[in-house]
């Protein structure tokens, strides 16, 4: 539309387009960037307006203008175009071998494992993690040992601002980085690192990400009051979903184990999960999900070359073993993940139309999408 | 010795229209003084307050006006003469007793100055104290000048034994902020015994008989006032035009005459006894013209009971015509100026007159724009307030549920403005803040979700808030009082209070503690220093997410101006300029657009923050607002 007027990429637009309309993944990428944004319980709150025309809080951010070729180009060399769960160099099981990992993990612990190995081996100096402790409120963390790495492993289920201890620091100013996230906070990350606005983060030497697979959060305030209202007041230990056909969450807090239908939590999970194309967290280096019906072990997805290197070199220190993913896995894997796409598209449908949603990708592929999943265009 | 309590007889000095009032009390042989601070009319009291040690008077500050007013009548009671001063809302809070004094009657003089402060300078609201004189049927006088300020004051008291009953002055700013040659008489060196008779009652019962004789009582005051010396008229004997003044009208209407060379066509009236008129006075006077216009401040309270009494003897009179507020001739609202004054002369006689341009008052802000610094309506440097203000806008952003501040009267009700980051949505009376959220703390039982948060200053509490927090512990309701305790009342000019520790004589006095008074009217009560800004925004967060019922946070922290009268600046800060990024930073001048402390400014030259030395008080709040980390300080 001709106005005259230019159009705002700033603290305004962000304001209008994510966070007054439930459209903030949470992710923290425009965190602690300036002083207008903080994230208090799980949401990112606008403290005062700004006017600027542009800034990196609205270009970081996964739920804005996101042009997907671009961001693919930038990070895989190529456009968006593998449409089943984006560039795969190799796909296996694997879990890790010390029961340090497993233990505690979530599955097969081969999140904690690689990070704990990069570190040790020196592919990176410092991550950039989520604690999982006893209020379930996740932030980041910049870790540099196995002590802390450990006190991240496991799920809350919840989502939080874990790429504003990337932005914040403090950083000495040489540390290689990783980062493990959500496929909200990867794709983040790879605006941060595509973007050209002038960069006041080490997004340059984030040399790892490692995504999991995601296909929703939590809204952290809402959920916690329902919680607490099943379970004691005790610290929580373990957040568990049980697979299909159950779908029940399990919450160990103190020596209790609570069971509670995941359709009653289902009412807090964040809208913007519904318009993610992402269940894969695609802009990795490698991505790592579960198995269904193999306990223990996860899925792991290497994406780049990076990824490839990081995984050959853990393999052989015996820090991780792997096995081929069953064919039937892998298909089931490949149907959610374009199912999730799927009912992005949907959703932005509902919400108006595809074309004016957060990002821009052809009609083509559109098409392609909703045709692979048994839908055709109306 | 202070120029007000000289015994000069016939020595003229320099006064101050307060200063002159208190003047006027001291030659009637005051004793007792009483008052509530409030613009225009604290130096009343202020000035007595430092001569009271020297003529051995009584002067207080009391907690609030109807104690003031209660405080000097106890005085007439006794036998002595007393005084009370409050600004036009006072007289709201002190109207329930004087409404019933009217009926009781008082003995020593006791006379109740009310300044009145038209376009509210400094009040919320420009009301029209004059009207209490008709409502309670109470003798009013309005001084003119400063002089008179003096004498009316003297005379209040006489008229006031004469009658037994309390006298109004008002009084408005431009007479009470105004200086202005006075000529002293003698100080009385009586000292007369208190003494409560008991053969006396001062009862408001029984209300029908003493209604009765409180009108027999006016209207003795009216016969009185026919020979009044307040009243006189100035002009022809058949003036084209009569002005009928009180008042600061009066120089206006002289400085409008001179303006238009109008003396030999146009009369004035000045009427200084404005309740009960003189009707027998006024009613020669309507004989001289047939065309009247009224000068008066705020409400046409002169205009509406001349015209009274010009309706009842309308038949003698014949027609006459009236102008003044009624008419449009004269705005209904703000404060005159002379050439407002000039301007209505001059359309009702076309006299030729070179009117002020129209662009006359954007030209003058313009050229005073070059010779006075541009400074926007906002809180001092280094004002807790700003801090607190600062914490709450964070605090309710991070809550989420949309809660709002309820306001209340003091420094802090500029937290309606940018200064205040515009948190404040209600202003009305002291102490309203809390009752209305007495109201508000009930609402969520209809499904109001939104927290209520209320302030109140220290000096305000003590006033008006008391009764509204144990109303809200006795009937349960739910929100947070933000008590912003500065150790001063502040905003008119630093006025001990019964927290302060210091009488208005400047002795020691006992301290009530805000925090005991808090607890025992059932309060959660927390105390926490506001230029500790993360701690008070966690501390506002826990109180309006986790408890239920009344809680209040006490906000401590001195005025910045009290302190800096005895302590050193807390912090040197500086904006470290190789660390300031500039307008490069992306935080769009965070500090000097958002944050606004005058201590903090944009140095264009150099495109970065600076602080401003000369006003900088140190407090060190804004060095935690930086992203870039640039504003450092060190303890000084």
């Amino acid at each position: 539309m001709e106005t005259g007027e230019k159009v705002n990429r700033g603290l305004k637009a962000l304001g209008e387009k994510v966070l007054n309309s439930d459209q903030c993944t949470a992710c923290g990428a425009c965190l602690s960037l300036c002083p207008y944004l903080r994230s208090w319980k799980g949401r990112v709150v606008k403290l005062d307006n700004c006017n600027l025309e542009e800034g990196r809080c609205f270009a970081y951010c996964p739920r804005t203008e996101v042009d997907l070729d671009e961001v693919y180009r930038g990070f895989f060399g190529k456009s968006y175009e593998e449409i089943e769960m984006g560039p795969v160099r190799k796909i296996m099981m694997a879990r890790a071998k010390d029961p340090i990992w497993t233990k505690k993990a979530q599955t097969g612990g081969v999140v904690s494992a690689l990070i704990d190995f990069a570190l040790r081996e020196g592919v990176i100096q410092a991550g950039v993690l989520t604690p999982r402790d006893g209020d379930l409120l996740p932030q980041g963390k910049i870790i540099t040992n196995r002590k802390a790495v450990l006190s991240c492993a496991g799920s809350s289920y919840v989502s939080g601002p874990t790429l504003e201890a990337l932005n914040r620091g403090p950083w000495k100013g040489q540390e290689r980085i990783g980062i493990v996230g959500l496929p909200c906070q990867a794709l983040a990350l790879a605006r941060m690192k595509t973007s050209t606005l002038e960069k006041k983060t080490p997004i340059d030497r984030v040399d790892l990400v490692i995504g999991l697979f995601c296909t929703w959060a939590l809204d952290y305030k809402p959920f916690m009051a329902f919680l607490y209202k099943r379970v004691s007041s005790l610290s929580i230990k373990k957040l568990n979903i049980t697979p299909p056909p159950e779908r029940i969450l399990e919450v160990m807090a103190g020596k209790t184990l609570s069971r509670i239908p995941v359709d009653d939590i289902r009412p807090f999970i964040r809208p913007s999960c519904r318009v993610c194309l992402d269940m894969t967290a695609e802009l990795s280096d490698i991505s790592v999900g579960t198995v269904e019906g193999k306990e223990g072990w996860n899925t792991v997805i290497v994406r780049t070359a990076m990824g490839e290197n990081l995984l050959k070199r853990a393999k052989k220190a015996g820090v991780i073993e792997t096995r081929p993913l069953p064919k039937d896995n892998l298909s089931h894997l490949k149907e959610a993940s374009l199912l999730k796409k799927r009912r992005a598209l949907d959703a932005l449908k509902e919400m108006g139309e595809i074309e004016k949603g957060y990002f821009t990708l052809s009609a083509n592929l559109i098409k392609c999408i909703l045709s692979e999943s048994g839908e055709t265009l109306p | 010795m202070s120029s007000i309590s000289q015994n000069a007889p016939g020595k003229t000095v320099l006064l101050m229209g307060n200063e002159a009032i208190a003047r006027g009390a001291l030659e009637a042989g005051v004793k007792v003084c009483a008052a509530y601070p409030g613009n225009p009319s604290s130096e009343i009291i202020g000035t007595l307050a430092k001569v009271a040690d020297e003529l051995g008077l009584h002067v207080e500050w009391s907690v609030n006006e109807k104690v003031a007013l209660e405080v000097a009548t106890a005085a007439s009671f006794a036998g002595l003469r007393g005084l009370c001063a409050m600004k036009q809302n006072g007289l709201n809070v002190a109207s329930d007793f004087l409404l019933n004094l009217n009926l009781s009657g008082c003995r020593g003089g006791l006379v109740l100055v009310v300044a009145d402060d038209p376009a509210g300078v400094s009040s919320s609201n420009e009301e029209d104290s004059r009207i209490f004189a008709k409502l309670g049927d109470l003798p009013l006088l309005e001084p003119a000048n400063f002089q008179e300020a003096k004498e009316m004051t003297k005379s209040a008291f006489e008229i006031s034994e004469q009658l037994g009953l309390p006298v109004l002055i008002r009084s408005v700013t431009r007479v009470s902020h105004a200086r202005g040659n006075v000529c002293l008489d003698e100080l009385p060196q009586s000292r007369p015994k208190p003494r409560f008779e008991n053969s006396l009652r001062f009862h408001a019962l029984p209300a029908v008989l003493n209604h009765k004789l409180l009108h027999e009582k006016l209207d003795r005051a009216k016969q009185m006032f026919e020979e009044s010396p307040f009243n006189f008229y100035r002009g022809p004997e058949k003036p084209e035009l009569m002005v009928a003044t009180s008042g600061s009208g009066w120089m206006y209407s002289l400085e409008a005459m001179i303006n238009l060379n109008v003396q030999e066509r146009v009369g004035v009236l000045k009427l200084g006894t404005t309740w009960p008129l003189p009707e027998s006075y006024v009613l020669e006077h309507l004989k001289k013209a047939d065309r009247i216009l009224f000068i008066e401040e705020v409400d046409p309270f002169l205009e509406n009971n001349v015209k009274e009494i010009y309706a009842q003897n309308c038949l003698f009179l014949g027609l006459k015509a009236f102008f003044g507020k009624a008419s449009k001739h004269i705005p209904d609202v703000g404060e005159l100026n002379p050439e407002i004054v000039t301007h209505a002369i001059q359309n009702l006689i076309q006299v030729p007159y070179e009117p002020r341009p129209a662009d006359y008052a954007l030209r003058a802000h313009e050229a005073a724009a070059e010779l006075i610094p541009a400074r926007a309506l906002s809180f001092c440097p280094g004002c807790p307030h700003r801090a607190t203000y600062w914490a709450v806008k964070i605090a309710l952003a991070l809550d989420g549920r949309d809660g709002f501040v309820l306001g209340d009267i003091g420094c802090y009700s500029l937290g309606m403005g940018p200064s205040g980051f515009g948190q404040m949505r209600t202003l009305h009376a002291m102490g309203s803040g809390t009752g209305l959220a007495c109201g508000f703390g009930q609402l969520n039982r209809f499904g109001l979700e939104q927290p209520v948060i209320a302030v109140c200053g220290d000096s305000t509490f003590y006033h008006a808030a008391m009764p509204a927090l144990a109303n809200a512990y006795y009937n349960g309701a739910d929100f947070l009082l933000l008590l912003l305790d500065n150790s001063a009342t502040a905003m008119t000019g630093f006025q001990p209070h019964p927290g302060t520790g210091s009488t208005a004589t400047g002795k020691e006095a006992p301290v009530i503690d805000l925090k005991a008074i808090c607890e025992v009217f059932g309060a959660h009560v927390e105390v926490v220093d506001p230029f500790d800004v993360a701690a008070t925004v966690e501390t506002l967060l826990r109180l309006l997410q986790e408890e239920k019922g009344v809680k209040v946070l006490i906000l401590k922290r001195e005025c910045a101006l009290v302190s800096a009268k005895h302590q050193k600046r807390l912090y040197q800060v500086e904006v470290e300029q190789e660390h300031c990024l500039g307008e490069t930073c992306g935080c769009n001048r965070f500090c000097t657009r958002i944050f606004k402390c005058p201590g903090l400014m944009w140095d264009k030259a150099a495109g970065k923050a600076r602080i401003d030395e000369a006003i900088c008080t140190g407090c060190g709040v804004c060095t935690r607002i930086c992203p870039a980390s640039a504003i450092r300080k060190e303890k000084a």
